[in-house]
């Protein structure tokens, strides 16, 4: 685990942000996952904001997330990328992670 | 809203021909499929669902998965209904294009989605949402079931809510089943199909309700057309029966001659069917009327499928017959169309267009045969017993011209079928004998008219248009130079008869008067017969009474009777 943090770089949790839906079952596999996949590059899962669309659905309109659960990653210059799914895939999500 | 008989409540889509065959629109709540190949009309057609429902005042969302924003709307522009979804109070068009470069991991579902389109729908007043090739999205889950079952909770969302959902997506190349979404054609209570085929290289697109759980449908295959009203299903919308009594009345057709043919000329509401070859002056027979309609302040629709109207205009006061001023009036509104220029459906789609917005008293088609040459998936029969159930129905006076052939000019009576719907059947045609070719008339039926059999002469000339008098030679009637000749010969014919009534006329005067002259002598001569009669006998009495008188001497106081005459009555008291 270290070593890979050591070897690849990753994405810092600020540019992250999980989208759910509530304690919906993917969302909570999502929030699970993200944090096993975080924990492992030796990153803080809590650092990362989620945002409940159930609870604020105004926000799904503002970063065009129609997919749920999904991680969305912004670059330092902007651009964005979205993992969609409860982020179960372990090598995708690592992938991402691991900015590409 | 409306309540179904049996029970199923439905939202009325606005779009005429679709409410018909779904016996009163979609679903109130729940979910219908629009499946089609591209270019098939899936999009419009949801699109102007949404329209018509803005226009009515009810609020509507639109999800594209395929096309931005921009797109949409620009797509819509070109429709005369896209101003409708630009109402942002009662619209909300959501672009839910996958993210570019996003990918997958795990499963996913329309959470989030429908949460905000919870939020539009409180906004908005919504009663109709179109998911618009949400294939594009959820082809990325990794299981198909999934899928279809996240479809399946998409619609029991929209049904609990009260919404009409619309979700169009692609036909499989090879079956009936939307591409990626596999079973969910099972899932939702009504599926249409739009399909498209080439005919004759041009687009025809065709629309099937395969499915409506719950209510009576057509299940016909039937045209859609897309014109810049947007999508049109005109054999979906059945013309109304006539009703009451079909009219006595008879209208002019602007030839004193042919009416008096027809006891007056064609019924009121009738169609009237004028064949034959070209050059035969079916046209000006048409224009004639036009032209007694407009000057009894009627409106006439004029189809022509040959010519354009400066043409025709021209043409026609060339034989004394003036279209000019009652086209420039409204009465006579004139349209010329190409056959070959657009699909059956599509002219008769037009020609019902014209009809409805016209509301004419009479409608010519000159020629209706064009429409044999016009491309469709339809036959141009069905389409031209549709036009004259409408002009039935609505008491139109139908004239249709057909061009006939030279060997037959009735053939057309097994190409359209025309002559069959049609009350009165008129055929013109060439009649040629001695170096000439002369227009000849003939009545070959006329329903609930006692006409004549005999083919008649047709005069153009310029001040108009007349039938001649049938002037029969044996088994044949006389025409062009051979019946001017029997004219001038029964003229010169009359003419002598004249003389000769005239002078025997006068020869019996003179003959009566000579009599009564004759007679006026023979009774003075009577007279004085009579007269010398009476001198005769009045001397006769004279010389009896004298001879008498001399016999008997003078006897005073004597018998009286010895004096008496025998013309003097005996004394009173003697008998």
């Amino acid at each position: 685990m270290n070593h890979r943090s050591e070897t690849m770089t990753v994405v810092s949790p600020r540019n992250l942000k999980l989208f759910v839906t509530g304690d919906a079952p993917r969302s909570k596999r999502a929030r699970a996952n993200l944090a096993e996949a975080l924990e492992r590059i030796g990153l803080d899962p809590d650092a990362v904001p989620e945002i409940d669309l159930s609870a604020d659905p105004v926000q799904t309109l503002t970063f065009g997330i129609f997919a749920t659960p999904a991680l969305l990653r912004t670059s330092e210059a902007g651009d964005t990328e979205v993992l969609y799914g409860d982020l179960s895939e372990r090598r995708a999500l690592e992938r991402f992670l691991a900015l590409g | 809203m409306t309540e179904a008989a049996e029970g199923l409540a439905k939202r009325a889509t606005g779009i005429r021909g679709l409410d018909q065959m779904t016996r009163g629109g979609l679903p109130a709540a729940g979910g219908t499929l629009i499946l089609g190949r591209p270019a098939s009309g899936k999009t419009v057609l949801a699109m102007q669902i949404l329209a018509q429902a803005i226009a009515r005042g009810e609020g509507a969302i639109f999800v594209s998965f395929e096309e931005s924003r921009r797109q949409v709307l620009r797509d819509a522009a070109s429709f005369s209904w896209w101003h409708h979804l630009h109402d942002e109070q009662r619209f909300e068009l959501i672009d839910a294009r996958p993210a570019p470069g996003s990918r997958v991991s795990g499963e996913f579902d329309l959470e989030g989605l429908l949460a905000a389109i919870g939020f539009c729908v409180e906004r908005t007043g919504a009663h109709w949402l179109v998911f618009d090739g949400i294939d594009q999205l959820l082809r990325r889950q990794q299981d198909a079931l999934m899928a279809a079952d996240q479809i399946h909770g998409l619609s029991n969302w929209c049904e609990e809510r009260d919404l009409s959902l619309i979700l169009t997506g692609k036909l499989s190349e090879h079956s009936l089943a939307p591409t990626h979404l596999e079973g969910i054609e099972f899932l939702l209570p009504s599926v249409f199909i739009l399909s498209t085929t080439l005919v004759s290289n041009q687009l025809s697109r065709r629309f099937r309700i395969a499915k409506y759980r719950g209510s009576a449908h057509t299940t016909d295959e039937v045209a859609m057309l897309l014109d810049d009203d947007g999508v049109h299903f005109p054999y979906a919308i059945r013309p109304t029966a006539a009703a009451g009594p079909a009219p006595n009345e008879r209208i002019s057709t602007g030839i004193r001659r042919l009416d008096e043919v027809l006891e007056g000329g064609f019924y009121r509401g009738s169609t009237s069917l004028i064949s034959g070859q070209p050059g035969t002056a079916k046209t000006t027979l048409s224009g004639s009327v036009a032209a007694a309609a407009a000057a009894r302040g009627e409106r006439t629709l004029f189809i022509s499928f040959d010519e354009q109207q400066a043409t025709v205009v021209r043409n026609l006061a060339s034989v004394g017959i003036s279209l000019g001023e009652p086209i420039a009036s409204g009465l006579i509104q004139f349209h010329a169309r190409e056959a070959w220029n657009g699909l059956i459906e599509a002219h008769y789609h037009a020609l019902q267009q014209l009809i409805d917005g016209f509301e004419p008293d009479c409608l010519i088609i000159d020629p209706i045969s064009a429409l044999l040459k016009a491309d469709g998936a339809d036959s141009a029969q069905v389409a031209i017993e549709r036009v004259l159930s409408t002009t039935r129905a609505r008491g139109i006076t139908t004239l249709l011209t057909s061009l006939g052939t030279q060997i037959d000019p009735t053939s057309e009576a097994t190409l359209s079928h025309a002559s069959t719907l049609a009350d009165t059947w008129l055929v013109l045609g060439y009649n040629v004998r001695g170096g000439e070719r002369n227009r000849s008339l003939s009545v070959v039926k006329s329903r609930g008219s006692a006409h004549s059999d005999q083919v008649r002469e047709l005069i153009l000339a310029r001040q108009g248009i007349d039938l001649a008098e049938v002037y029969e030679y044996g088994t044949e009637v006389l025409m062009g130079t051979a019946r001017m000749q029997k004219e001038s010969e029964e003229a010169i014919n009359r003419r002598l008869k004249r003389l000769e009534d005239n002078q025997r006329q006068r020869a019996l005067k003179q003959r009566i008067e000579q009599t009564e002259a004759e007679a006026e002598r023979l009774r003075l001569e009577l007279q004085a017969h009579e007269e010398e009669r009476s001198a005769r006998e009045q001397s006769a009495r004279r010389h009896e009474r004298e001879v008498m008188s001399r016999r008997t001497p003078s006897a005073k106081g004597g018998d009286d009777d010895q004096h008496r005459t025998p013309e003097q009555p005996p004394p009173k008291g003697a008998a």
